[in-house]
This record gives C-alpha cells, sequence and structure tokens, in this order.
C-alpha cells in the first residue's frame, strides 16, 4: 500500500514537472493567438477584477508603506534633489540658449512643430494592477486591453514621462514591459543637441542611452526624450530622464549615457496608454 | 511505527471538500499577495516571495503530493496575473512543494525553527532555479547582482515572514489534516 502510495506520488511530481516544461516550450513556440495565451486570456478575465480590487483595496497601504519609506530616506533624497536642482538648472540654462536657435532651425527647415502627441493618436487611462517581483522582470499588468483598442508595442506613459510599451494584450489586461526591463530598447534623443541613441535598461534597472555618436557634446543635466524616428513605435518628444552622467572611453566608437528616468517606477499606479 | 505511518499518510490524502476549498482560496490569496502586495513592499532591495513562503507553509503542513500540487497551480496562477511565462513558476513551485513536503514528512517537525529553516533553503533553491532559467533563456545573470542584490536579501526578507505566515496559514488550513496534528494522534 505505502509503496503504491510512494510510486503515486513520484507520478504526480514527475507529470506536474512535465506539464511545467511542456508549457514553458509551448508559451515560447506558439503565436501570439496560441492556445497557452488564450488560456491566459479567458482566466485574467477572472483574475483582473480581483487584482483591480486588491489593488485599490492596498492602496492606504501601499502609500503608508511609501510615506514611511520616503520618511526615512528624506535626508539623503534632499541631497540627491540638491545635486538634481543644479543638474537641472545647468539644462534649463543650456535649453534657454538654445531655445531661440533651435527655433529658428525648425523654421528653415520647415519641421513639422511636433506635439508630443500627434492628431490621432488617443491616451487610454489604465491602472497598475500587478507588478513583477522578480528581479529579471521589469514588467507590470494594467487594467485595460484590446477591449478598449489597446495593442501590443503601444507607448505607455504617467505624468512624469516614459513608461513603457505594451508586449501583451488580452480583453482587459496587458502587460507593460518597463523601460528599466533589460529587454527594453527605445529609440532616445538627448536635448537639445539632438543626439541619438538607444535608451536600454538593464538586470540592475538602470537605463542606458547607448550607441551615441562619440562626437556629440553631452553634459549632465540634459533632458532626454523619445526621438521618434521613422518606423519607431514611440512618438516623438516623450520625456524620458535626465542625463546623469557621460561614459566616453578613448577606445569606444560610441558614448554610453546614464540616464535619471523621471517616472518613479516603484509607485507606478495610474498610466495612459498611447493608442495610434 | 506502523501506527504513525498510517496516521500521516491519512493526513496526506486528499480530503475533504471543504479543506480543499480552504487549499484554493490559498492559493488565490497567495497569488494575489505575490502580484499586488509583494511590489510595493521593498526590504533591503528586495521584495518579499509570499507565494514561495505559503506553498513552503502548506507542503508542511501537507506533505510532498498536495505541496507540489499546489506549487504547481499557484505557478500558473502567477505567471497568468503577470502575464508572464507560462511554466517557469509552476516548474519552481513544484520543486519547492515538493521537497518542503518530503521534509515535513520526514523529519521531526516540533521544533520551532523547521518552517524557518526550510524557507531558507527554498528560497536558496527557488532563487538558484530562477537565475539558471534566465541564464537559458539568454538574459544577463550578473552573479554579484544576483548575489547583492536578489539572494542574500531575499534569504533575509523570506526567512523573517516565514514565522508569521506559517500561523497565519496554519490557522487557515487548521483542523483535519495537518501532518504535525496527525504526528500528535
Amino acid at each position: 500500500m505505502n509503496r503504491r502510495r510512494v510510486l503515486r506520488r513520484r507520478i504526480v511530481v514527475a507529470i506536474l514537472l512535465l506539464l511545467s516544461v511542456a508549457m514553458l516550450t509551448l508559451y515560447f513556440r506558439e503565436s501570439d493567438s496560441g492556445i497557452a495565451r488564450g488560456v491566459q486570456s479567458v482566466v485574467l478575465r477572472v483574475v483582473a477584477p480581483l487584482q483591480n480590487g486588491t489593488a485599490r483595496a492596498t492602496k492606504p497601504f501601499r502609500d503608508a508603506w511609501n510615506w514611511a519609506g520616503d520618511l526615512f530616506s528624506a535626508k539623503s533624497e534632499n541631497n540627491e534633489l540638491r545635486k538634481e536642482v543644479e543638474q537641472l538648472r545647468v539644462g534649463v540654462a543650456n535649453e534657454l540658449t538654445t531655445q531661440a536657435e533651435n527655433d529658428e532651425l525648425r523654421a528653415m527647415v520647415k519641421l513639422r512643430d511636433d506635439k508630443i502627441f500627434p492628431k490621432g493618436v488617443r491616451l487610454v487611462t489604465g491602472r497598475v494592477v500587478a507588478r513583477s517581483t522578480t528581479a529579471w522582470y521589469s514588467t507590470a499588468t494594467i487594467n485595460v486591453g484590446s477591449r478598449t483598442g489597446v495593442e501590443v508595442y503601444d507607448a505607455v506613459v504617467n505624468g512624469a514621462g516614459l513608461v513603457g510599451r505594451v508586449t501583451s494584450v488580452t480583453a482587459n489586461a496587458a502587460q507593460v514591459t518597463l523601460i528599466t526591463d533589460q529587454q527594453s530598447y527605445v529609440d532616445g534623443m538627448v536635448m537639445p543637441g539632438g543626439a541619438q541613441g538607444i535608451l536600454s535598461g538593464s538586470v540592475t534597472g538602470d537605463v542606458t542611452l547607448q550607441y551615441v555618436d562619440k562626437n556629440e557634446r553631452i553634459k549632465v543635466g540634459q533632458l532626454v526624450v523619445t526621438s521618434g524616428r521613422k518606423g519607431s513605435i514611440f512618438v516623438r518628444g516623450i520625456p524620458v530622464g535626465v542625463v546623469e552622467s557621460v561614459g566616453l572611453q578613448e577606445v569606444e566608437l560610441y558614448q554610453s549615457i546614464a540616464v535619471g528616468p523621471w517616472v518613479d517606477f516603484r509607485k507606478l499606479d495610474l498610466v495612459q496608454v498611447v493608442v495610434r | 511505527m506502523t501506527l504513525e505511518r498510517t496516521s500521516i499518510d491519512t493526513a496526506r490524502e486528499w480530503s475533504s471538500g471543504g479543506e480543499t476549498a480552504r487549499l484554493a482560496v490559498m492559493l488565490v490569496i497567495a497569488a494575489l499577495l505575490q502580484t499586488t502586495v509583494a511590489p510595493n513592499i521593498r526590504i533591503l532591495g528586495a521584495n518579499p516571495d509570499f507565494a514561495l513562503i505559503i506553498i513552503v507553509c502548506v507542503a508542511l503542513m501537507k506533505g510532498s503530493e498536495i505541496g507540489a500540487v499546489f506549487g504547481f497551480l499557484t505557478g500558473v496562477m502567477v505567471a497568468i496575473a503577470l502575464m508572464e511565462p507560462f511554466g517557469l513558476s509552476a516548474f519552481v513551485f513544484v520543486v519547492v512543494g515538493y521537497f518542503a513536503g518530503r521534509y515535513a514528512e520526514t523529519a521531526d517537525l516540533s521544533a520551532g525553527f523547521a518552517p524557518l529553516l526550510t524557507t531558507f533553503a527554498a528560497t536558496l533553491v527557488a532563487n538558484i532555479l530562477f537565475a539558471m532559467a534566465q541564464f537559458l533563456l539568454e538574459r544577463q545573470v550578473p552573479m554579484g547582482f544576483f548575489l547583492g542584490r536578489v539572494l542574500i536579501p531575499s534569504l533575509i526578507i523570506n526567512t523573517l515572514l516565514a514565522a508569521p505566515l506559517y500561523l497565519v496559514v496554519r490557522l487557515g488550513l487548521r483542523g483535519a489534516g495537518d501532518l504535525r496534528a496527525a504526528r500528535a494522534r
């Protein structure tokens, strides 16, 4: 009897492990409209309202926790903010001195005066209902999906700037890969000046503007926005952050620039999806 | 010896509908805590892994078979809620649930530190498995980052949270089917 029970236990565990591997393989091999994603979509219809409710119910506690955390870090943050103000002052001074010239050049080449969100773009507001807790992924689940017009590759912003892009959609939920994720790549540029590069996240959560021409002169405190060049999924001019440091080595072909994002990813709550 | 084994095995049997319902509620709570509450709690730079701790607690109380099934379902639920790849969390949590349950079935659980010790070991195993999976998925896995910002903080937080969560889970699943209760009989 006992032997049979041990055998059953081992079979159950073996089946579960095999099932896990099979699901993982299926997930990576199938298309976006495959079985695994279909199941995910159906189950999320039930789970999403629960997540939404839990996120709302726990908001006061989250706010209290964040407040307590902020209190502890207020002193060091104060010093950081002082430095940041100095950096921003440099950035604003730069911007003011180049603003007139920039306007003039725009008029000369008859560039379209881009607003951040051009005509035809719709902003869909959603709430972050779940977040990845592993250090390996920087993703969030929001409570709006294809039912409101959200599609894969749509940009996601909040009041502070660029949050990320939609990487998976179901009827009433979407997964957003944050710009801090190590598999996030956004075409960005430094303003003023317009030096272009690729903004990439990392496993540590740092954001770096890579592949910037070595001859471009970048200063700490300059602004980084999306470049929105042809074929990009991001519209031009979405604020991303400020230049924190510039890594320039003689042997390197490009400069690597550390960018401090404006979005506080710890406190993500309401976001807007840029639906085109 | 025979009598003791019988009572433990009886405890491990898939029990009444009421208890299955309690386990199902525990599963939903674990997934919701993991996806909506844990991301907002950051201690020492890491987030607590509520799902893992609850799986360990359930496995310690219910044994390896239920532990493995509970781990699998929790992994699937978490992956669905986060829209992450199916199967990865499920695989890791099956391993954790099974071995935590086996520990409960073979070791003396009368010592109060058993949940802490098991959670510590489970966190270690789970983090190593997750890191290996990331490596296989061709994502960056810097060793210094893994040790300093992932593994060590997680070990500390999860071990500290193990005792209170164990009490809560035990309260939620109290009654028939508890391995310790079976042993006491």
